[in-house]
């Protein structure tokens, strides 16, 4: 029932959700004539940002896109899914998006590799597709941001920082899972 | 990072070989990175958009702007130990760019102010707590706008790509103000005792 509720909720919101791309090159080509920037070529710069860090990410994608296609393909997913369910679906976590929630702290690119299979499994509008991507969206490397801000600063004794961090996303994966 | 791949690759294969289907893994090994170029290539577009949107708002000054704002608020929530406040335009500068989706700018900005803290409590190899609620806020996520969800959800064909960026936006605050919470109460109980 919460579920039927939130989807009519969306439903209204619908029309402003689609008009937020255009809306934002509106907001952006406005704001760059305002500011007196050439907003062609500041364009171009910001694209080839991205597309460079798509291209950074591209290694690292192929490795473990094929590890993940290994765990896929042998079943062994499926198994530890099917492992994990009894305490994953008390939470309101499918099983499909289960590998998800545990790669998403330690590997970005597993985790867009995880958040791809459970959409070709499920379909792109599934419920375990949308809360993968809220989940992703939602959170951060822990461990990769963590381990990068702790080394720049020489910092031998963490105390308490990897268990805030854990639990903060474990939270975040929480409300998740009751607002999807 | 090292380890999981090795701990994947090994159980994916040996599973394999007890389940008898070494014939499935050998055709993942061979076929998974292309599937990883399809998605790049896929995904491109996507990233060009939200790269060129993000680079017009940089040159506007938008996260200088909104790193003069979140100035006084930030001042509030951190509990500098003494000589740590120097990096508080770092952190302000770091969370503004990531909460515009701006990775390129807020690393190097975070960076210099861990080793501002860093320094200014003698860099003892020991994480302060002003230190390690700027590491949770990172961690948590700021971002605004998840860009690369909705690029995925686009190439997938999901009916409307973007109707996750509100329970995104709620879900990320709830972790970090969860996180905020859960450091200072040890930051609390720290300096009791």
């Amino acid at each position: 029932m919460r579920r039927g509720d939130m989807q009519g909720v969306c439903g209204e919101g619908e029309r402003r959700v689609k008009a937020l791309l255009p809306a934002m090159v509106v907001g952006c080509v406005l704001m760059g004539i305002r500011a007196k920037v050439s907003v062609y070529d500041a364009l171009i710069r910001g694209a080839k940002e991205g597309l460079t860090t798509l291209v950074q990410m591209a290694p690292c994608l192929c490795a473990v896109m094929m590890a993940v296609a290994l765990l896929r393909e042998t079943g062994l997913m499926d198994a530890m899914s099917a492992l994990l369910e009894p305490v994953f679906s008390r939470i309101g976590i499918p099983r499909e998006a289960a590998p998800l929630v545990l790669l998403r702290p330690l590997s970005g690119s597993a985790a867009l590799a995880a958040v791809r299979q459970v959409m070709e499994q499920t379909g792109a509008d599934s419920r375990a597709s949308r809360l993968c991507c809220v989940i992703c969206g939602a959170s951060e490397t822990v461990f990769f941001t963590g381990s990068l801000y702790l080394g720049a600063a020489g910092v031998k004794k963490s105390r308490y920082a990897v268990f805030a961090a854990l639990t903060a996303y474990a939270a975040g994966v929480l409300a998740a899972a009751m607002m999807v | 990072m090292n380890g999981l791949f090795c701990a994947m690759l090994l159980a994916g294969t040996l599973y394999a070989a007890a389940t008898g289907r070494l014939d499935a893994a050998q055709h993942a090994l061979l076929s998974g990175g292309g599937e990883a170029m399809t998605l790049l290539l896929e995904l491109a577009g996507a990233y060009a958009f939200f790269g060129g949107m993000m680079g017009i708002l940089r040159e506007c000054g938008a996260a200088d702007a909104l790193a003069r704002a979140l100035k006084k608020p930030l001042s509030r929530l951190f509990r500098f130990a003494p000589g740590e406040e120097a990096a508080l335009s770092e952190i302000s500068l770091n969370l503004s760019a990531n909460m515009l989706g701006m990775g390129g700018a807020a690393t190097p900005a975070g960076m210099t102010a861990m080793r501002k803290m860093a320094r200014a409590n003698g860099n003892d190899g020991r994480a302060s707590d002003a230190m390690i609620l700027f590491l949770v806020i990172n961690t948590s996520s700021v971002q605004l706008l998840p860009t690369t969800m909705i690029a995925l959800r686009a190439q997938a064909g999901a009916a409307n790509p973007t109707d996750i960026v509100a329970p995104v936006l709620a879900a990320t605050t709830v972790s970090t103000i969860c996180g905020a919470a859960i450091c200072r109460a040890f930051a609390a109980r720290g300096k009791g005792v």
